[in-house]
């Protein structure tokens, strides 16, 4: 499992930097700080096939903005609640999904409706688990990859 | 020449997206019209016509699989062509879309230019917005 963990980590990195890039125009880069793990808010999404888990992205305040400013467009003051948990409803959409397809495109995963969460929940990680820390300009994003 | 789309994801933030993609690339949009999902699609179906359809698969209540057998069995939405945007990349589910009759699937996340291209070569538009005589016309499709 430790092998499959360390490729399931190098698949993630990959996911999420292409997805944040493609869709929210941001880069992502490693933590040069101590201040990874400050996040506001978790969007999270569940999977099911040739391996079952849960994907969380975790989002610092501003990382969560810019990414609704930046995927539509729009002015700070037009930034409503409901599109940032929108947005982070489709940023674990399309990193779980694109992560998925990675992984093992010749298999069917099933993916359950993403949730959101205004708090974050516990960080520590299981076994066979595995979380990956991002800043972007001072903002923070991170992704944990759980497998049952 | 104006166009009709019809625009079904559960994500507000998607649909505004594409909304936004379709009117930049030039296109020449007549109604955009939005749904939810593959019943608000149907519904939306009944009262307009629309030339293109972009939808997701994963969506609630109705999924983009449900709604392209549903296109498939009426004889007046059939031929309407369908492109999916989505994060399924298994390669059976790009196969099972395919077999269902969609003319383009786009992988999420995706390029502005990406869902243009294939725009493009689904409605045979130029980039003047004049719809193409000749398909078979591949530089029509440059851009």
């Amino acid at each position: 499992m430790k092998e499959n963990m360390k490729k399931i980590e190098e698949m993630m990195r990959l996911s999420i930097s292409e997805v944040f890039e493609k869709m929210f125009f941001l880069f992502l880069e490693p933590p040069d700080d101590d201040e990874a793990g400050t996040y506001d808010m978790e969007s999270s999404i569940r999977f099911d096939g040739s391996m079952r888990g849960e994907v969380r992205v975790l989002l610092s305040r501003d990382m969560a903005k810019a990414m609704v400013q930046n995927m539509l467009g729009l002015e700070e003051d037009k930034i409503i609640p409901q599109r940032v948990e929108d947005c982070a409803k489709e940023a674990v959409n399309m990193v779980c999904g694109y992560f998925l397809g990675r992984f093992d495109s010749t298999r069917v995963f099933t993916l359950s409706a993403p949730v959101f969460r205004e708090q974050v929940g516990d960080l520590d990680l299981a076994e066979d688990a595995c979380r990956l820390d991002f800043d972007s300009d001072g903002r923070k994003a991170g992704v944990i990859v759980a497998v049952d | 020449m104006s166009f009709n789309v019809l625009i079904v994801d559960d994500s507000n933030s998607m649909r505004a997206v594409v909304k936004k993609i379709i009117s930049i690339s030039g296109f020449k949009m007549d109604q955009c019209i939005e749904a939810g999902n593959g019943n608000e699609a149907l519904k939306a179906l009944a009262e307009n016509w629309v030339d293109v359809i972009v939808s997701d698969i994963n969506m609630p209540e109705m999924n983009g699989f449900e709604l392209l057998q549903r296109l498939r069995e009426d004889e007046f939405l059939r031929n309407i062509p369908v492109i999916i945007i989505s994060t399924e990349s298994s390669e059976q589910h790009v196969r099972d879309a395919f077999d269902l009759g969609v003319k383009g699937f786009i992988k999420k996340p995706f390029l502005p230019e990406e869902v243009r291209k294939i725009l493009y070569e689904v409605i045979g538009v130029s980039d003047e917005g004049e719809y193409e005589e000749d398909r078979g016309d591949d530089e029509a499709f440059d851009f």
